[in-house]
């Protein structure tokens, strides 16, 4: 059966390229998955079915969101708030008309004034300020036959949109551990937090927690490592903390090596999943996480959980001191995080996962058309009219329409 | 207790998960329980029938029968388990192998046409519903199991069941390896003739019939293998355990079998049991110059080893004296127990 696979692939610089190099490969030896590469001029695979990966990044996926527009297919809604994809593709395009029919598409004619609102400089861009209030995935929930996400979050909040298609929750994938050193960065403890720095991230509250361990603690130390954004860059010093910019990956798995805890925080998420928290499971490294979106669905026996409210940074400094002060918690945790990716993220899983929703999401209505025939006739034939029951048989075993 | 025994039957075919359920009917009815079996036929082809048929059983209503409730009900293999009840146990022979491991081999079902690979993972859906609402899952060996929780994450207790009741006894061993089972391609029936073709003293009986019998009389009459391999058909008990009885050892290499009832016959009547690394099922109570020999799938393996018992009748005896103290703790008092636990 054979896929044509519209997603962003390095040397593009995003968390989704990264996800589908890695799965490609374990993919490609179950279907017969042909990659397409952005470009108007180039040919568009006829596959049996489309798969679109779509995110926020308006650069990296733009270009899917049009192949969706001309042939819809199953969508991998990697987060469920677009709103920057959307004005990306819009405003940065100069078609604020397109922006302003988008928000009243999905939020009527407040949406509609919003956007002048926005457009007149009377308000701050809502991707900034409020993306999660106005996520604007309608349009892709609207083309996609079959979404696949990683999260209940994500799934949740795309029935509540309305979107009735099939669905998959199929988990991020981890990737296999390479041959690696620790990085010679020392810290007791030494806490990490790696990937893009920015204020959803929660850095500010992060420091602050942090500077608290560390009156406790004099050799604590933290690590940020990633690239920053504006308004955090210049904040992001202070005693025991270390800073390393963007990193390859062998620098970057030898760095979280060398972590004693990890720390993922987040809000407002889009619903989106986290690539380095799940390297820091394989790792075995206990987390910390904000009790939010996907995050707030890892299991309790790998991640301590901090509730985005007015005890967050008491939350955090709570879960830190819980952590640096007993190794057998750490040890447990460890070893319940490269269980659960054991168990649940392993590459092969998740592509056997991919497999099947994506032949499934080929070939399922048809088949489900043909036992409904079947058994519809053999009903039909003995002169039954009332078909309720075998409706809800048939939906119980997923063969219902 | 009331007990529906569930299994599915394909018309004229008879074989081991034939005569278990027979058999557990009997054993629930010897400890006066109310036990029934309740059969629903079944055809796996062409397309989606192997779903329409498996629906059948989802639209049967076994909570109770001529007014009086069910307590119970035991379903065994495909897709009898799809079956609905509060009080659901599966004891699993084995699930629709062409949908998991069989796929894409030469004994698959589904090809690559999208239609054809949406069945395939229609099956494992209703695999997932159907097995995962049971209260309890008992599967007939650790391959079923491990198969079991592979493909849909579900664990099942291990509990293999003892064989059908045969006049069990050792008279000589013979001059004859004996080939036990339903005549058809996964059996691997053709590995001993030509493992007879390679050694010319060797000689076979084959018991069982099925629609692979023609070709392999024809493998057979290519390699002029006329006078030492008899095709004895389906066969009474009383034949049967004749054969056991008289035979040097049992060949029974399925590829990748779910259990596998034979090795626990031929042991019972202290036979040794020859059979292949990749047979699955049987691996588990066949133990190389233990309880038989366990050799590569290849006729000239196979016919070396075949060679070595007969030269080695002592060992054969021991290693069939060593299976059947492992038979023998196979019980059906104990599994009816665990069973209704």
């Amino acid at each position: 059966m054979k896929v044509a696979y519209y997603s962003p692939l390095p040397p593009s610089r995003s968390g989704v390229a990264d996800y589908s190099a890695l799965l490609l490969p374990a993919l490609g030896r179950r279907l017969e998955v042909e990659p397409v590469r952005p470009g108007r001029f180039r040919r568009e695979p006829k596959g049996d079915v489309s798969v679109y990966h779509v995110g926020n990044d308006p650069e990296a996926h733009g270009w899917i969101l049009e192949a969706l527009r001309r042939r819809p297919g199953v969508v991998v809604l990697h987060e469920f708030v677009l709103h920057h994809l959307v004005a990306g593709m819009t405003l940065a395009r100069g078609d604020a008309d397109g922006y302003k029919d988008a928000l009243e598409r999905e939020h009527g004619l407040v949406g509609r004034l919003l956007a002048y609102a926005v457009l007149d400089n009377k308000l701050p861009p809502l991707w900034e300020t409020r993306p999660e209030d106005f996520p604007l995935a309608g349009e892709v929930l609207r083309l996609a036959t079959g979404l696949i996400v990683h999260s209940r979050f994500v799934e949740e909040r795309a029935r509540a949109a309305g979107f009735d298609g099939p669905i998959w929750r199929i988990p991020h994938p981890a990737w296999p551990l390479p041959a690696i050193e620790r990085a010679g960065v020392e810290g007791a403890p030494l806490v990490g937090c790696f990937g893009h720095l920015n204020e959803s991230k929660r850095v500010p509250q992060l420091l602050e927690a942090f500077a608290r361990l560390r009156a406790s603690r004099p050799g604590a130390r933290l690590l940020l490592v990633g690239a920053a954004s504006r308004r955090v860059a210049d904040r992001l010093a202070g005693d025991g903390v270390l800073r390393e910019d963007y990193v390859d990956e062998p620098r970057l798995w030898s760095l979280m090596a060398a972590c004693d805890v990890c720390v993922s925080l987040r809000s407002p998420t889009m619903g989106e999943t986290s690539g380095s928290a799940i390297r820091a499971l394989s790792l075995g490294k206990p987390l910390v996480v904000s009790d939010v979106g996907w995050f707030a669905e890892l299991p309790d026996s790998v991640a301590l959980k901090a509730a985005v409210d007015e005890h967050e940074v008491e939350t955090i400094v709570a879960a830190l001191e819980l952590l640096a002060g007993d190794e057998g918690v750490r040890l447990a945790m460890g070893r319940a995080a490269r269980e659960l990716v054991e168990r649940e993220h392993d590459l092969e899983r998740v592509a056997e996962l991919y497999a099947a929703a994506l032949e499934e999401a080929a070939g399922g209505p048809a088949v489900r058309d043909a036992v409904l025939r079947e058994v519809a006739g053999a009903a039909a034939g003995v002169g039954l009219r009332e078909t309720a029951e075998l409706a809800e048989r048939l939906g119980e075993v997923g063969l219902g329409r | 207790m009331r007990i529906a025994v569930c299994r599915p039957q394909v018309p004229f075919a008879h074989g081991g998960a034939e005569i278990f359920a027979d058999r557990l009917v009997a054993e629930l009815r010897a400890r006066e329980h109310d036990a029934d079996l309740v059969t629903v036929p079944f055809k796996w082809y062409p397309g989606e029938r192997v779903l329409t048929q498996a629906f059948l059983w989802r639209l049967l209503d076994l909570e109770e029968a001529d007014g009086r409730r069910i307590d119970l009900v035991v379903a065994t293999k495909f897709p009898s388990y799809c079956v609905r009840h509060p009080n659901k146990v599966v004891w699993l022979l084995h699930q629709f192998r062409q949908a998991y491991e069989l796929d894409r081999t030469a004994l698959g079902q589904f090809g690559e046409a999208p239609e054809e690979r949406a069945t395939r993972r229609a099956v494992q859906r209703l695999d997932r519903v159907a097995l995962g609402e049971a209260r309890r899952v008992f599967a007939t060996s650790r391959n079923v199991a491990d198969r079991l929780e592979r493909s849909t994450g579900l664990r099942a207790e291990v509990m293999p069941h003892p064989p059908q009741e045969l006049d069990y006894r050792c008279d000589e061993y013979g001059d004859f390896v004996l080939s036990v089972g339903r005549l058809d391609r996964a059996k691997r029936v053709d590995l001993i003739l030509e493992a007879v073709a390679v050694d010319p003293a060797l000689r076979c009986v084959v018991a069982g019939d099925g629609p692979d019998r023609a070709r392999l009389e024809d493998v057979a009459r290519r390699h002029g293998l006329d006078g030492r391999v008899t095709f004895a058909g389906r066969v009474d008990e009383r034949e049967l355990s004749d054969l056991y009885a008289r035979c040097l050892a049992v060949y029974y290499a399925p590829v990748d079998e779910d259990f596998g009832m034979v090795p626990y016959e031929a042991f019972l009547a202290e036979k040794p049991v020859i059979t292949t690394t990749d047979a699955g099922g049987p691996l588990e109570i066949v133990a190389d110059r233990r309880t038989g020999l366990v050799c590569d799938p290849r006729a000239a393996a196979l016919a070396e080893a075949c060679a070595w018992l007969r030269g080695h009748r002592d060992d054969a005896r021991a290693f069939g004296r060593a299976g059947r103290a492992i038979a023998e703790r196979v019980s059906w008092t104990e599994t009816v127990e665990r069973l209704l636990s």
